[in-house]
């Protein structure tokens, strides 16, 4: 009798452990989450300042730029799914990069202070951004492992806790900027 | 920078006349070394071989020919070897016109004073070591710019006592070596400390590296192996070290810690960085047995100065394309 009530009392001591951990890990990467929410607002904030500077420099860009002005009123809309959302950022990276990589052309723009600041934010709230994917990326593993990983897994199973996808890093495709379809725009 | 065959070529054209007379100084000084050593060995046999030879054992002159005399003559060498011999101007004098003659060529803008060094509020700040310091000394003190980057390195020892239950107090080190510190190119906050990794990664590495009591700071797991085989990271804030710690910024850690070969100790708190390496050795001092003359004596202060200034290039602390200047 009492070893039943003993294991009983053994058990739910550890469904309470392993739910609260869930919650956590849970709770940890929306906490990630939400920073890469706040530092693409700040990028959002950053945009009309940016489009303000170079347009009158940037003649051939226009497209670009008329894009990445629609992209972030579409973004800040806020009605997206999640994937579109992700996407929307990816895109939004991508023009950035490809407008600082066309301000090669243009060496008064390049020289003015103005610009000169605002890329300094840009780059910032570009690696912050990028911090905040890598901690969230890295509070999901921990999150999917544990929902993954026996015997939290039967826990997890219970408690309906399923594994989150993790952001791809928009790096690589910073890296290879594509200048012809930039200025094919 | 300066490479090895510039310092060469600067040694062989400016600096080597100059050693010749430093060199001149260094053999002085051992000349004296080897003649003190030589009078008192004599003195002591002379004592010995005359107390045996020649007084009766039963007098007290016995005694103290084979015992005290022996011991007199040394303590008078030691003497004689710390007033005369020893040419305490040599060792400023080979600062002077050694090691401040590579830093200055290593670059201009930046100062050197010999027998200061980094305080001790620096080396705690850095969060690097948290053991309570009961000594602190260090000297070489070498500070100034490099292009856009504010820098300070020295020669430090830190250490702690304890008493043993007879009552003698005992020294222990908890660091030596050089210790370095840079204002950082980010602007940041809290801290993030990045310590050797002496644990391995497997899982019991990674639990034990979790409960890390001594610290405030908390685990950061980062996302490259290659990092974590080497490194452990503990941050007050997971995004804002993941913001310091770029991609970039790791796989140059990497490169520096494989370029250096030993443990390193780096740590970023309130925007600047401090680093810390160990060495057996002191540095920057001169050796007596070893002539200045040749290139071989002299290259191992040009590659450790370099080592220490070169920090700026190899952690690309000029890169200023944040919102900090």
């Amino acid at each position: 009798m009492y070893g039943i009530l003993i294991a009983l009392g053994v058990l739910i001591l550890f469904t309470i452990i392993a739910y609260n951990r869930f919650i956590m890990l849970r709770n940890m990467a929306d906490k990630a989450f939400s920073t890469i929410d706040v530092m693409a607002k700040k990028r959002y904030d950053l945009i009309p300042n940016l489009v303000a500077a170079v347009q009158k420099y940037m003649e051939h860009e226009r497209g670009t730029l008329t894009d990445i002005t629609a992209m972030r009123a579409r973004a800040m809309q806020g009605n997206l799914s999640p994937d579109e959302r992700v996407q929307l950022e990816n895109q939004i990276t991508r023009s950035l990069g490809n407008i600082q990589v066309a301000v090669e052309n243009y060496p008064e723009l390049k020289a003015s202070e103005n610009f000169k600041q605002l890329q300094a934010s840009l780059n910032e709230v570009e690696e912050q951004l990028s911090a905040s994917r890598r901690a969230y990326n890295a509070a999901v593993i921990d999150y999917n492992n544990a929902v993954q990983m026996f015997p939290s897994n039967v826990f997890a199973l219970v408690f309906q806790f399923r594994s989150r996808d993790l952001l791809e890093t928009p790096e690589n495709e910073r890296q290879n900027v594509d200048v012809k379809k930039l200025f094919s725009n | 920078m300066k490479s090895l065959q510039e310092f060469e070529n600067f040694y062989n054209q400016t600096l080597f006349r100059e050693m010749e007379v430093l060199d001149d100084r260094r053999k002085q000084v051992v000349k004296r070394l080897f003649s003190i050593i030589g009078i008192t060995a004599g003195a002591m046999l002379i004592c010995i071989f005359s107390a045996i030879q020649f007084v009766d054992p039963s007098r007290d002159l016995h005694f103290i020919l084979i015992f005290v005399g022996p011991v007199v003559s040394l303590l008078l060498g030691v003497l004689f070897w710390g007033i005369w011999a020893r040419d305490k101007r040599f060792v400023a004098d080979f600062k002077r016109d050694l090691i401040e003659r590579i830093i200055h060529f290593i670059s201009p803008d930046l100062s050197y004073q010999p027998s200061n060094f980094i305080g001790v509020d620096s080396f705690e700040r850095s969060r690097l070591f948290l053991t309570n310091i009961d000594r602190y000394n260090g000297d070489d003190y070498v500070f100034g710019k490099i292009e856009k980057t504010q820098l300070w390195f020295s020669e430090v020892k830190a250490e702690y006592k304890t008493t043993t239950s007879k009552g003698q107090t005992q020294w222990h080190t908890i660091f030596k070596g050089l210790f370095f510190v840079a204002d950082f190119n980010k602007h940041f906050e809290g801290s993030t400390v990045v310590l050797p990794n002496r644990l391995g990664r497997g899982a019991l590495a990674r639990i034990l590296q979790k409960v890390n009591l001594s610290r405030r700071e908390k685990l950061v797991k980062l996302e490259d192996p290659e990092f974590n085989k080497y490194f452990v990271v503990y941050g007050d804030d997971q995004i804002e070290s993941r913001y310091v710690l770029s991609t970039s910024l790791m796989q140059r850690l990497i490169d520096f810690r494989k370029k250096y070969g030993n443990p390193l100790y780096i740590s970023f708190v309130s925007s600047f960085l401090f680093l810390a390496i160990g060495y057996t050795k002191d540095l920057f001092e001169p050796s007596y047995f070893k002539s200045l003359t040749r290139f071989e004596t002299v290259k191992p202060y040009f590659e450790d100065i370099s080592l220490a200034v070169g920090i700026v290039e190899d952690l690309n602390l000029n890169t200023r394309i944040w919102t900090k200047q």
